[in-house]
């Protein structure tokens, strides 16, 4: 079963994605900040990482820094979500290394469709 | 949006107890991120950046609970809430994000204007669409029919707050749209704006003598449509408002009917309901007929039950009793007791006052057997009763005081009855010389006596009744 970390301080949007994403078969881990996030994809090695960006404490952009920086887990992809659909966000997110970006509110078919893609990828 | 969320609110109240637990804490859900919308739509905040973040966030779960709600309702348990939801997630993904929400409250709070779900009729898609838009741009919901039989249909399931129809249409036009709705008790209150192509009044006027509230010519100005859906509104909510106060009126015309009905008699209930002011003290002296009755020995019945079967016994009783008392359009006036003071002649007075006394003693006398029955099966002991009738003048009104008042007598009249009745005995209906002069039937009379009684200096002559003597009554359902 895929693995999923899901990084969202919101709780509600928590509690609605990751329900989704269990009915569609996935195995979804939770975390609702930047610190909890990096510890989780550490210990549990999750096949893909949604990270939502505007988080509290640590963001999501310390979030990916770290990430790519950490051996054992720069190999993770993310998808990064956010609230802004700016064309800067977007540069910026590549650059740091998210191999996707989705902009919220979500859009489920789309976001499935790039997690099957990020996770099938994930041999090499 | 706002509108929409609004208009959810009642939907979730009432689809709740159809659902299961879960279902229920996932359209908890839904509502909290409607309120919290709501709320940030009321209360924009100050940083543009946050404030979009924080409106994407919210609109993502409602989506995401929309969608997720719908896909559990597959089997369709609440249609009209799946609808809405469905519309929900629709308007939801439309709604524009590029802008951080600003706030709406000044429109939001003032709610002069009213909106409403309208049901435009039109065959040219041009004019739908057109409609629509005009509509949709004052905040109202709309809803198009293609022809007549579609806006029926619609108006089958959905409820309405106008409708907006045309005139010429193939099939069903819509004159006889308009008969339909008018002649459905359901949908009569709906306004019906008419929209006549030409400027043909002929035809207006035999709309609106079928019974369409407004109407406007085609091509229609903008202005003119709102202002007269808007007034097409303001009626349907005053008729709402109407309904719904009528029907609490009903409501609590039924509790007084049911509370005060098992004490008075309907009569009384009646007058009551169509002149509150009756209620207010004070009496007016009249002649009446009243009817005294307890069951004999009762205290030594009450020394050998446990008070649980002795309530038991009183409510077979009393409850026999009451109904034959009101079936001759009796007042119960009290029970004290076992002891029954009905009245006949008031709040109403009528002709036959007496003689219904008369055949109404007489029907609780043989209605004892039947209690008796009744008695034997519930292992009650038999009971027997004395009865005791006397006609004179008494007080009559409401008595007591503002905080407990009743309908009731006083008066030597109500005194006398009371002596009378010591006298009788079990089976026994004695009835005073004033009873038998009233009566306009020749009665069959058993023993008579003259007693003394307490309170007055002249012994008294009382009669036993058997029955009625002439054929013209004794013939009655007795």
């Amino acid at each position: 079963m895929i693995r999923i970390l899901l990084v969202e301080d919101n709780e509600l949007n928590r509690d609605m994605l990751s329900r989704r994403l269990q009915r569609k078969g996935y195995l979804v881990v939770t975390a609702n900040d930047g610190n909890a996030a990096l510890n989780l994809m550490r210990e549990e090695q999750p096949a893909i990482v949604l990270l939502d960006m505007n988080l509290p404490i640590k963001d999501g952009w310390s979030v990916l820094d770290e990430a790519k920086e950490d051996p054992t887990i720069a190999h993770i992809p993310i998808i990064a979500l956010t609230a802004h659909a700016m064309e800067e966000d977007r540069q910026r997110a590549r650059v740091a290394g998210c191999n996707d970006y989705e902009t919220k509110p979500i859009d489920l078919p789309l976001l499935l469709a790039k997690i099957n893609k990020l996770t099938n990828n994930n041999a090499y | 949006m706002v509108e929409l969320l609004t208009q959810l609110k009642p939907l979730f109240q009432t689809s709740r107890p159809l659902l299961s637990v879960l279902e229920r804490a996932d359209l908890e859900k839904l509502e909290i991120t409607s309120e919290r919308l709501l709320h940030l739509f009321k209360n924009a905040p100050q940083d543009d950046r946050q404030g979009l973040h924080k409106l994407r966030n919210l609109v993502g779960a409602l989506r995401g609970y929309s969608e997720l709600i719908c896909e559990d309702f597959d089997r369709v348990k609440t249609p009209e809430l799946l609808q809405h939801l469905q519309q929900l997630g629709k308007h939801s993904s439309e709604i524009d994000l590029s802008q951080p929400p600003h706030s709406e409250s000044d429109e939001f709070d003032s709610d002069i204007q009213s909106h409403g779900v309208i049901l435009a009729v039109d065959d040219t898609e041009e004019n739908r669409d057109l409609l629509s838009r005009y509509l949709q741009r004052n905040h109202h919901e709309v809803i198009t029919a293609s022809s007549g039989q579609e806006a029926l249909e619609i108006l089958d399931t959905t409820p309405v707050d106008a409708i907006l129809l045309d005139l010429i249409m193939p099939e069903m036009d819509g004159h006889e749209v308009l008969r339909r709705v008018k002649a459905n008790e359901a949908l009569r209150a709906i306004p019906v704006i008419v929209i006549s192509g030409l400027q043909d009044t002929p035809e207006i006027i035999r709309c609106i003598e079928a019974g369409a509230d407004d109407y406007l010519f085609k091509p229609f100005n903008a202005v003119l449509l709102q202002a007269r859906i808007q007034a097409g509104l303001e009626r349907k909510r005053w008729h709402d408002k109407e309904q719904a106060y009528r029907e609490q009126l009903e409501k609590s015309q039924r509790f007084i009917r049911h509370t005060f009905g098992r004490y008075v008699s309907d009569e009384i209930v009646e007058n009551l309901l169509e002149k509150p002011e009756g209620l207010k003290l004070g009496g007016d002296q009249r002649e009446v007929t009243i009817l005294m009755a307890d069951i004999r020995s009762f205290t030594t019945i009450c020394e050998q039950l446990d008070p649980g079967r002795v309530v038991k016994l009183l409510n077979i009783y009393l409850g026999a009793m009451s109904e034959i008392i009101i079936k001759h359009l009796g007042t119960i006036d009290e029970f004290i007791g076992d002891a029954i003071l009905a009245i006949f002649g008031a709040p109403t007075s009528r002709q036959d006052d007496t003689e219904r006394a008369l055949k109404c003693a007489l029907e609780m006398q043989q209605a004892i057997t039947a209690i008796n029955k009744a008695n034997l099966l519930e292992d009650l002991p038999e009971i027997s009763i004395g009865i005791a009738i006397n006609t004179g003048s008494v007080i009559a009104g409401n008595i007591g005081s503002e905080r407990r008042s009743k309908y009731g007598v006083v008066g030597h009249t109500v005194n006398l009855t009371a002596r009378i009745e010591d006298h009788s005995r079990a089976g026994e209906i004695l009835i005073s010389e004033s009873t038998l002069k009233t009566s306009k039937h020749n009665l069959s009379i058993g023993r008579s006596e003259c007693v003394s009684v307490r309170g007055i200096n002249e012994p008294l002559n009382i009669y036993q009744l058997l029955g009625f003597d002439d054929k013209s009554s004794s013939d009655t359902n007795l």
